[in-house]
């Protein structure tokens, strides 16, 4: 843990307050006319939002809207993309032709562009947004476990393996997957951050969460019409925002460099 | 030559054909009826009927792909549902804006990128180098929707330099440019330092450091442009995150282009305007990059004798 | 090597740049909040276009302060109870080919809206008419099919040219009317330009979607005015400019919560009354709009000549809702559940919102439902919705409550969207109809507003201001209280230090 410094202990604040503000006796959604737009102060934190609603419960629900969206949408993604990713470069042939043609056509929407015509079609919703990020997800997994798998196949001790008649499945379970393993966890906190980015992206459109669940996003969107009146309702959760990706990018930075010493060693090996 | 030429473009097809089918499926994939959705439920039935036929629904979706396609050919992207004018008509016009845009923040993010990564590469490991990637990682950790706000806040408002959002001449086209060019100078000028570092890496550049001359010296005349073709191909492959950034940037600015467009007609439940904007962004994406990948592998000789997996 | 590519496309740049703004323009710049949708007056219905049509058209009669109708292009002859001569004034416009506007115009304009095959949403309200006949040039005679006190309000319709009337595509994008001013251009839904033919002084409509982006550019002068829509907190700010000024009016336009008869809830008159106590409009009202908006009891304000005078408001009282909810035998435990369909314009999800809130706390769960206003509005001419919000804007004369609330008027005959069917009431829209005095008319009127007050088809919310905020240059600009843009004719711009 000492390798990951500050943003190790972000990325925990992050997990450890998205859950236990859930705990918290504070209402999202109670409304207080009175409260509307009120700046910061020393009893309310983070001040009030545009119906009186205060603005730290709703970082803290859009905080865990962001872990549960973000942790979803890579988890389904790095588990469909391995599978199909090791077993088209292990099987070869045709298989491998057609799931890199897919690949190539998934990778040809620039950006989030896939995603948001996904969610706009099937309408919003943070269901829909989970459906439509994993859907493009997937690629970049698939694409890493592919290459990763070709790079290994002849190896020795999978070669041994296939000689003693092992099971494709064992051997893929066995020998291949944790020797990717370490660049797959590299590519999965990236995913973090595009994910945390990519949702709230969806619902700064309008896309994403639906009133009055929150999200950093909505809250950005919403936040920005009164920007010249109570800017507070944009920096508070564009800064949150920026933080957790920012560490999440950071310690992704970390590991690869702590991954990198390996492979440079290896390098120098041969 | 001939031999790459001709692989790369069959694969361009392939990949087009796909981006089409997958973009045509869209529109099945519509909760209900996506007739219902686009008149509502009570529609008359000859409106809907006149509406199902107009869009092929009614066919069975092998012949109704081949009319897509065939339609497509004809540079006929059906029409919107809302302003019933031909979608390839609304997407031309828009099309200048985006592209005015993109050029923009491209010229924007190398004049980012340029100094950030030629820095970070000359003090590799020092002080210069870690400010630089910060700076890159910040650029990176900074969504559009919210960079674009902050300028507008900071530009428009505190300082009112510069106009908040719409078309109207060169100055409202800075901030959106800064919006959209930041994303990209972040990912860029990361490669420009791994590229340049790679370079230097080299035996000529060896070399020439032998022959005494000093490390910028070599860094700006030697090792630079020889970085500058890989760097190049990456800038084309980067075209895609302007491209999907350009969707929201010209939301938050208004910006009449067709990322503009596309969230238009999404709230408007407008399909087919959602499907040819779609189409035309990925489409643009695939051609630029065959194209770099094309003259890259016509340039470097490496390439043009091996196959590259 | 390394300038290259950026040098290049620096000169792409620069070439492919096309027009700047004027910062300096002498034109007077409009703010809107939507772009009109056709200028063509026998087509336009929403606010923004029948507002521009106002300038760019001449009208047969117009109306006064306490909404009785009064000559504008025509004053007027009943010579028998179905049988009208209007006397065009001397004083009238010339349209572009240089004609004087004349009679004929006047009988093409309505004789195509009268059409069926024409398609002209504002056909319903004219069908009384039966045959118009032109007398010269000045004069023309209008027979109805029956007898109508309220007629001459409903020849509001701009008139067209007579050699034009055919012509629909072209007068939707290119208006030729004989009004104070005169097309320029319409290159796109972002800008309009008229010109005032009095001094040649240019106006510009320009439509900016978001209304913190329009409060900006007012203050940094990228247009002069702005009318209408923006948030409380947002006039407030433009209030502490200082060089900009506010001018607020009550207005007259109807805020109102709609329900559906016809479903198995909002059907029952307790679930209404019930809803109805819940709602603080006072507090909505001091919180969030702005400070000339008036609390409302009914669809005509009480200053109209058919009014409501005395209304039994209902008291926000959730006390009694919630006891009237538990003896329907809803709790908080066993909540009553309702939909509410609402535009998603911002500022109308964040009053929906608040009212969701308001309900929720006499035990009424609200999932609210925002749309676009194209698919929010079919929802609603189609009757699919139990709860929704919406105003009526420009409401001038009473036929309105034919179209809204007789029985005979469910769409797509009328508005009556929420299928009230109420024989009473009926008879009392009737009764006022053929009604010949006026003052009798005026309180059938009055009490079927109250009827509506007690069955609640609608709870009434508000009757918003207006206001307008310009900049310290910009002189001579006057609200209505319709929120019409007719001060635009005597607006004066002193060129900007």
């Amino acid at each position: 843990m000492r390798h990951f410094g500050w943003a190790g202990w972000i990325l925990f604040v992050w997990i450890f307050v998205s859950i236990a503000g859930q705990l918290l006796p504070v209402d999202i959604n109670q409304i207080h006319l009175p409260s509307i737009l009120n700046a910061p102060d020393w009893q309310n934190w983070l001040g009030y939002d545009d119906l009186g609603r205060p603005v730290l419960g709703r970082l803290l629900a859009g905080s865990l809207t962001s872990l549960i969206v973000s942790f979803t949408v890579v988890t389904v993604s790095v588990v469909l993309g391995t599978i199909l990713g090791t077993l088209s470069a292990y099987q070869g042939g045709m298989t491998d032709l057609i799931v890199v043609r897919v690949i190539d056509i998934f990778l040809a929407f620039p950006g989030i562009l896939l995603a948001i015509a996904l969610a706009g079609i099937l309408g919003p919703g943070i269901d829909n947004v989970v459906i439509a990020l994993s859907v493009v997800g997937w690629v970049g997994f698939a694409r890493l476990a592919r290459a990763q798998t070709l790079s290994l196949k002849h190896r020795e001790h999978v070669l041994a393996a296939q000689a003693l008649g092992t099971k494709k499945r064992k051997i893929i379970l066995r020998h291949l997957i944790p020797l990717i393993s370490a660049p797959l966890l590299i590519e999965a906190t990236f995913g973090i951050a595009a994910v945390i980015i990519a949702e709230a992206g969806l619902s700064f459109l309008g896309l994403g969460v639906q009133a009055p669940d929150a999200s950093w996003g909505s809250m950005i969107r919403d936040g920005a019409r009164y920007m010249l009146v109570a800017p507070h309702l944009v920096i508070v959760p564009g800064l949150a925002l920026m933080v957790v990706v920012l560490s999440v990018n950071l310690l992704g930075d970390r590991l690869r460099d702590v991954m990198d010493v390996k492979t440079n060693v290896q390098k120098g090996s041969h | 030559m001939l031999r790459l030429l001709l692989t790369r473009l069959s694969s361009t097809v392939i990949v087009i054909f796909g981006v089409i089918s997958l973009v045509f499926l869209l529109i099945h994939l519509v909760p209900g009826d996506p007739v219902d959705v686009m008149l509502g439920e009570n529609a008359q039935m000859a409106d809907r009927e006149a509406l199902r036929e107009a869009l092929g629904l009614n066919r069975p979706i092998g012949q109704q792909l081949i009319t897509y396609i065939g339609n497509l050919l004809q540079g006929d992207l059906g029409q919107s549902l809302h302003s019933r004018t031909s979608v390839s008509s609304m997407i031309l016009e828009r099309f200048p804006a985006t592209l005015q845009l993109a050029l923009v923040s491209l010229l924007v993010s190398c004049l980012i990128a340029f100094p950030l990564g030629i820095v970070a590469a000359l003090n590799r490991g020092k002080a210069w180098d870690k400010v630089a990637m910060g700076v890159s990682l910040l650029g990176v950790s900074i969504p559009n929707f919210l960079l674009g706000p902050m300028l507008i806040l900071l530009f428009s408002l505190s300082l009112g330099w510069l106009p908040v959002s719409g078309k109207s001449g060169f100055a409202s086209m800075v901030l959106p440019a800064i919006t959209l060019g930041t994303a990209l100078a972040a990912v860029l000028s990361r490669m420009i330092r791994s590229t340049l570092l790679e370079v230097l890496n080299e035996d000529y550049i060896r070399t020439a450091r032998a022959k005494g001359l000093s490390y910028i010296r070599v860094v700006i005349f030697h090792a630079l442009p020889n970085a500058m073709l890989p760097i190049i191909t990456l800038l084309g492959l980067q075209l895609g995150v302007l491209l999907g950034g350009a969707v929201i940037t010209e939301t938050v600015f208004s910006w009449p282009g067709i990322g503009k467009l596309t969230i238009d007609a999404i709230t408007k439940r407008d399909y087919p305007v959602v499907q040819g904007c779609v189409l035309l962004i990925s489409i643009s994406y695939v051609i630029v990059n065959a194209f770099t990948d094309i003259i890259y592998g016509w340039i470097d000789p490496r390439i043009r004798q091996g196959d590259r997996s | 090597m390394l300038l290259r590519p950026g040098y290049i496309l620096s000169v792409f740049v620069f070439l492919s740049l096309t027009a700047c703004s004027d910062p300096s323009s002498t034109s007077i710049r409009f703010a809107l909040a939507s772009s009109p949708i056709s200028l063509d007056p026998r087509y336009a219905t929403d606010a923004v276009s029948s507002r521009i049509n106002r300038l760019l058209y001449q009208r047969l009669v117009d109306f006064d302060q306490k909404f009785q109708v009064k000559p504008a292009l025509a004053g007027w002859n009943q010579l028998s109870p179905k049988h009208y001569r209007f006397k065009l004034k001397p004083v009238r416009g010339y349209f572009k080919n240089g004609e004087r506007l004349t009679a004929y115009d006047v009988k093409a304009t309505y004789d195509f809206i009268l059409e069926n095959e024409n398609a002209s949403p504002h056909r319903s309200s004219l069908l009384i008419i039966d045959k118009i006949i032109v007398v010269d040039d000045q004069i023309i005679d209008f027979y109805l099919k029956r007898i109508d006190p309220l007629f001459p309000g409903y020849l509001v319709i701009g008139i067209v040219p007579k050699n034009m009337a055919a012509d629909r595509t072209t007068l939707n994008r290119i208006p030729a009317g004989s009004g104070s001013f005169s097309f320029l251009e319409w290159p796109d839904t972002s800008r309009l330009v008229l010109q005032r033919k009095s001094d040649k002084q240019l106006v510009e409509f320009i439509y900016v979607h978001d209304a913190t982006v329009r409060a900006l550019k007012l203050i940094r002068g990228e247009v002069d005015l702005l009318q209408n829509d923006l948030p409380r907190e947002l006039v407030q700010y433009l209030g502490k400019e200082n060089n900009i000024l506010l001018k607020n009016l009550p207005g007259n336009n109807f805020t109102y919560l709609g329900f559906n008869m016809e479903d198995r809830l909002t059907s029952q008159l307790a679930i209404r009354k019930a809803i109805a106590h819940a709602i603080d409009r006072q507090s909505l009202i001091r919180y969030l709009m702005g400070g000339k908006t008036r609390l409302a009891n009914a669809l005509l304000t009480p200053e109209h000549w058919a009014g409501l005078k005395n209304a039994k408001a209902y008291s926000y009282n959730p006390d009694l809702s919630r006891s009237m909810l538990e003896s329907l035998g809803y709790t908080r435990d066993k909540p009553l559940l309702l939909e509410y369909k609402t535009s998603s314009d911002p500022f109308r999800v964040r009053i929906a919102t608040i009212i969701q809130q308001q309900l929720n706390e006499v035990g009424i769960k609200v999932s609210l439902k925002s749309f676009d206003w194209g698919t929010f509005y079919g929802d609603i001419k189609s009757g699919r919705f139990q709860m929704y919000s919406l105003s009526w804007v420009g409401i001038k004369t009473p036929d309105i409550f034919r179209y809204v609330f007789h029985s005979e008027s469910v769409p797509p005959q009328g508005a009556n969207r929420g299928r009230y069917i109420n024989k009473k009431a009926d008879e009392l829209i009737e009764a006022a109809e053929t009604s010949p005095d006026m003052s009798a008319r005026g309180q059938y009127y009055q009490d079927l507003q109250e009827q509506l007050l007690f069955d609640l088809p609608y709870i009434p919310l508000w009757y918003e201001e207006h206001f307008v905020a310009y900049r310290n240059n910009i002189s001579g600009y006057s609200l209505a209280s319709d929120g019409n843009y007719d001060g635009l004719k005597s607006v004066e711009k002193l060129p900007s230090p």
